[in-house]
């Protein structure tokens, strides 16, 4: 379902996509070119899950159980209209209407769907605060 | 890092080449009268609105038994969290009170921040 980037090619941050509709195109076109893909989080890089898409029902537990597996202190961020409140689909019941039903959310990002610029610029913006950007 | 100019060097960023990143609400233009709100697919703007009577004859006139109002704009939001930048909004103001302005609108810490009133819509694109 998901690649884990090491967005700046240094092991200090790894960005985790849940790529689950058409925002994914845009979160996955804010990767920087060359980020290497890894099968494993390195030893103390920070966690940044990215939630990029509508979250139908029946794929919420195992969003919810992947983003759980990341550890408490991951930086959850909800990518896009339909993962910060449902967007088109809100008041569907095939959809869970935002990540925040599902865990903490760290930040949001408007658009249906947003640039990918904002997904660089806050990954950017989290390196440099030390993960203390909301 | 910014890698929306992968593509062609020099090409626009989606915002700069859509001018789709924020609306603007020009407020002495909108009368209350929530064609936007009604038509908006995600129901994402709300408007809450009170009548005054007109003042003097407009208002209340000898020829008329009944008072004249007007209704006077109180809050208007729109939660980013839902928009989904249809523009629809925009195309059906008879008034023309909305418009496209500015960069992408911020990202948030919660839901709250997401819903931008009245007075942050009306310096939309101006920051
Ligand atoms: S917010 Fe819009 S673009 Fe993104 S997944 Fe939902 S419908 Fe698709
Ligand atoms: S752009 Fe579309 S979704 Fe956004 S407020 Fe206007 S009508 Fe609603
Ligand atoms: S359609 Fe235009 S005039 Fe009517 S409430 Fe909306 S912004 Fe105001």
């Amino acid at each position: 379902m998901e690649t884990c980037i090491d967005w700046f090619g240094d092991g200090s941050l790894v960005v985790v996509d849940l790529s689950l509709a058409c925002c994914a195109v845009e979160s996955e076109f804010a990767v920087p070119e060359g980020a290497p893909r890894l099968s494993a989080v390195p030893e103390g890089a920070q966690v940044v899950a990215v939630i990029s898409g509508t979250i139908a029902a029946p794929v919420a537990d195992l969003v919810r159980t992947r983003i759980d597996s990341l550890g408490e202190r991951t930086h959850v961020v909800a990518f896009g209209a339909c993962a910060c409140a449902g967007g088109p689909y809100w008041d569907s019941s095939a959809i869970v209407p935002g990540t925040g039903r599902l865990t903490h959310v760290d930040h949001l990002i408007p658009g249906c769907p947003p640039p990918p610029s904002a997904l660089a610029e806050h990954v950017e913006r989290l390196r440099d605060g030390g993960g203390e950007v909301t | 890092m910014n890698n929306d100019d992968r593509t062609t060097p020099g090409a626009p960023t989606p915002d700069a080449a859509t001018g789709h990143g924020s609306i603007r609400l020009i407020e002495e233009r909108c009368t209350s009268c929530m064609i936007c709100v009604r038509e908006c697919p995600t129901w994402c703007i709300t408007i809450e609105a009170h009548s005054e009577v007109l003042p003097d004859e407009q208002g209340h006139h000898p020829s008329r038994q009944r008072v004249r109002t007007v209704h006077v704009l109180d809050e208007f939001t729109i939660d980013w969290a839902l928009c989904m930048y249809c523009g629809i909004c925009i195309e059906e103001c008879p008034f023309d009170a909305l418009e496209w302005a500015g960069p992408h609108v911020l990202g948030a810490a919660d839901l709250v921040g997401l819903v931008h009133d009245r007075h942050a819509l009306a310096e939309a694109g101006s920051r």
